[in-house]
């Protein structure tokens, strides 16, 4: 019976590894200008090796592999951040948003494309760094206010985030009307894109996101404690609250990474880790890197939609996401599978 | 070992409660390897949250507590978990893992920060699963159990830890009564082997049952733990519970037995009436009870001490005249019940069987000449020749009234006296 259970945990990754593969090549050669796999693999070993050449090669390596892998780390971000707020909050319906985490990103993230003119080198290191702050900032407010009567429980806390999700998403379009000249850059970001998509984007975000989710791999089992409740985990010898805030930094951290680069992207980090809990069952040892690879594989095939659904035109990936995870999630609800 | 070191878990001078609220105030308590310690007292007491100080949900305000004769708050809470289980009122797991580990979770104080379980702790596991019981639920997913069966898996979750404290708030409270006895019992059995146990109690039986010590929290205080026979009695339920009990030693069970007879509260108000009530063996302490309740005075007729009415009757405080066990009625016996057949405004005669020992108790309810209830006939009762039949025939002279039963006496009494406040 355990060996059974043993395995198949193992049998989901190596299908979701494999999936994640053939995702990254097909978001590559999937596009307005469709490109053969087979190409993809010949221009890579060409840029590997320094001697790119041609339209074709510049296409695949400069555009849309650093695009491909941007959606991979920002779903995987997503989705990560997304199972820590639910096992923290024992509430399936927790994700980035719930704690006004994104929304002190994307305060962040919006004053430096508003102190920044245009898409300079500043932005690309500004944005990203400006989305943490405002993310660390913002969860150390809401976790100030939500233990301001002594505790710190669940429901202080998303009362707390949402309460401050809201104000500081009303600031945040305050500031829109200052950055009139950015004004279609802005729109964009706030509805969740990867237009800008860049190696230089990649470079910053791709490390926020190593470090994240290597430090939250290894918070798998406190995690697990964590569905006993917050007495109950004390009881098994975990500092419920000093584990609390670490956990809520590495999710912050995780999105301040989607954020800074793809603006508000929805469902992802709602959606994905539900699923898998669906599936495999509530075990963060399992739940937490499927959910990373089933957020690359979800985002990457949303934005292959995005891309090519109006083409030429590009629409938000945070649309596209809305677009289906919004049905998927109230059937999520009309099943009533509250596993 | 000596003594010191026996003491696994001590409170001393503690003072416990919720941020600057005390509940309980300047306990001392210790708990030794080996023993149960009951923790009995009203609802909202105070008793679980001196089991809350050991595991910091509840705040300790001055005093030590001490575990394994370290200060509670010199251990980490790795350490702490790994001396103390804890098996709380209820728990809930809304999440499909299966029981083996859910239980296996109880290792967490154990395992290393990197790696998973070893061998040892899934002997442990293995061990906890089988001690409960619970194997056959080990492959079942968590959220799928009865309130009962996952109880006995965080029974189970907590000896996983292998801890040398048990805490136990009322954690049999859920389980049917089998499962109840089944987790005592393995309670009891454990303590027997060397662990120490401190556990809230509802019950007062199976408090006193499986405690070697129990000790009462009541009115911010924890009151000095003894054997459940000096701690368990009459006068402590009435000061701390406010209910007249009849607290006994248990034939079976060895143990002590607890009837609870009535509520103070429950007692009705603004009747005045006085009833003589003529019982024996048991016949007519339920009518005394009634009456009781219904705000009369009662007092008894002649009655051997022991008897099932004259332990009822001193239960509830009332007066009667008591004889020795087995001895007849004497002169001074028969006295105090004319003088209380005087006081009285009814007397009832209830279903007993007149013999020379207490026919003297009818004699005199005859001749005092007050309004009489008889109940049931005498045919079959009259044990003394024909004195009985003699009596009760002067009394239905004498316009007695009868009636069937003690209900019926009831109604009889509540007619004849139960005129309420007017009636003084």
């Amino acid at each position: 019976m355990s060996r059974a259970r043993d395995i198949r945990p193992a049998v989901a990754l190596a299908v979701l590894g494999a999936a994640l593969a053939a995702t990254l090549v097909a978001g590559i050669t999937w596009g307005a200008v469709p490109v053969a796999p087979g190409d993809v693999v010949a221009a890579l070993g060409r840029a590997l090796s320094g001697r790119s050449q041609g339209l074709a090669d510049t296409l695949i390596v400069g555009v849309r592999l650093p695009r491909v892998l941007l959606a991979a780390v920002v779903g995987a971000s997503l989705a990560g951040a997304g199972a820590i707020y639910q096992a923290l909050f024992r509430n399936p319906l927790a994700d980035p948003y719930i704690l006004g985490v994104s929304s002190g990103a994307g305060l962040g993230a919006m004053l430096a494309l508003v102190a920044t003119s245009a898409a300079t080198a500043a932005r690309y290191g500004l944005v990203p760094a400006a989305a943490f702050a405002g993310a660390m900032l913002t969860m150390a407010l809401v976790v100030r206010l939500a233990s301001w009567k002594g505790r710190l429980d669940a429901a202080s806390l998303l009362l707390a985030g949402v309460a401050i999700s809201y104000t500081l998403a009303a600031l945040t379009s305050f500031l829109m009307v200052f950055a009139r000249e950015q004004m279609a850059a802005v729109v964009y970001w706030m509805m969740g894109g990867l237009t800008g998509a860049s190696w230089a984007y990649l470079a910053v975000v791709a490390p926020m996101f190593v470090v994240g989710a290597a430090a939250s791999l290894t918070l798998s089992r406190e995690l697990n404690l964590m569905l006993l409740g917050d007495e109950r985990a004390g009881h098994l010898g975990l500092s419920v609250k000093a584990f609390t805030y670490g956990a809520l930094a590495i999710a912050s951290l995780l999105t301040a990474a989607a954020v800074s680069v793809a603006g508000l992207i929805g469902f992802v980090g709602l959606m994905v880790p539900h699923m898998v809990r669906m599936v495999l069952g509530p075990d963060h040892r399992v739940l937490l890197p499927t959910s990373f690879v089933g957020g690359a594989i979800v985002l990457i095939l949303a934005d292959m939609v995005a891309r090519t659904v109006i083409a030429p035109v590009e629409i938000p990936v945070g649309i596209v996401t809305a677009l289906i995870g919004g049905p998927f999630f109230v059937w999520l609800l009309m099943r009533g599978d509250r596993r | 070992m000596n003594a010191a070191t026996d003491v696994m878990l001590a409170y001393r001078g503690a003072s416990v409660g919720y941020g600057e609220a005390v509940v309980v105030a300047d306990a001392d308590l210790e708990v030794r390897a080996g023993e149960v310690v009951g923790l009995v007292g009203p609802n909202g007491a105070g008793k679980s949250t001196l089991l809350r100080a050991v595991t910091g949900d509840a705040d300790l305000r001055s005093g030590v507590v001490e575990v394994a004769g370290r200060s509670r708050s010199e251990l980490s809470p790795r350490e702490r978990a790994s001396l103390v289980g804890v098996v709380p009122q209820q728990v809930s797991a809304a999440f499909s893992l299966p029981g083996r580990e859910f239980v296996e979770m109880g290792r967490h104080p154990h395992l290393p920060r990197f790696g998973g379980p070893s061998e040892t702790d899934r002997a442990a596991v293995r061990q906890a699963l089988e001690l409960t019981g619970t194997t056959n639920l080990a492959s079942r997913p968590v959220d799928a159990l009865s309130g009962g069966d996952l109880q006995r898996l965080a029974l189970a979750q907590a000896l996983a830890v292998e801890p040398r404290v048990l805490l136990l708030d009322e954690a049999t409270a859920h389980l049917d009564l089998n499962h109840r006895l089944q987790v005592l019992d393995l309670v009891r059995d454990l303590a027997d082997a060397g662990m120490a146990v401190l556990a809230v109690f509802h019950d007062l039986e199976l408090a006193a049952r499986y405690s070697d010590r129990i000790a009462i929290v009541a009115g911010g205080r924890l009151a000095g733990a003894g054997t459940p026979e000096r701690v368990i009695t009459a006068e402590a339920l009435k000061e701390v519970f406010g209910v007249r009990a009849v607290v006994g030693p248990d034939a079976v069970t060895g143990s002590i037995s607890v009837t609870p007879v009535l509520r103070d509260g429950a007692v009705a108000r603004g009747r005045h009436g006085t009833v003589l009530v003529v019982g024996g063996g048991g016949t007519a302490a339920p009518l005394m009870r009634k009456l009781v309740l219904g705000g009369f005075t009662v007092l008894g007729a002649a009655l051997n001490a022991g008897d099932a009415d004259a332990v009822l009757a001193e239960a509830l405080g009332l007066e009667y005249a008591r004889i020795e066990p087995f001895a007849p009625m004497n002169a001074e016996a028969a006295v105090t019940v004319a003088r209380f057949a005087e006081r009285a405004d009814v007397i009832v005669v209830g279903p007993v069987p007149f013999g020379r020992g207490n026919i003297d108790n009818l004699l005199v309810a005859v001749r005092a000449r007050r309004p009489l209830v008889l109940v049931g006939a005498v045919d079959g009762r009259d044990f003394t020749g024909g004195a009985a039949e003699s009596y009760w025939a002067e009394a239905l002279e004498h316009g007695a009234v009868t009636v069937e039963d003690l209900a019926g006496a009831e109604r009889a009494v509540f007619a004849l006296a139960g005129g309420s406040d007017a009636e003084q």
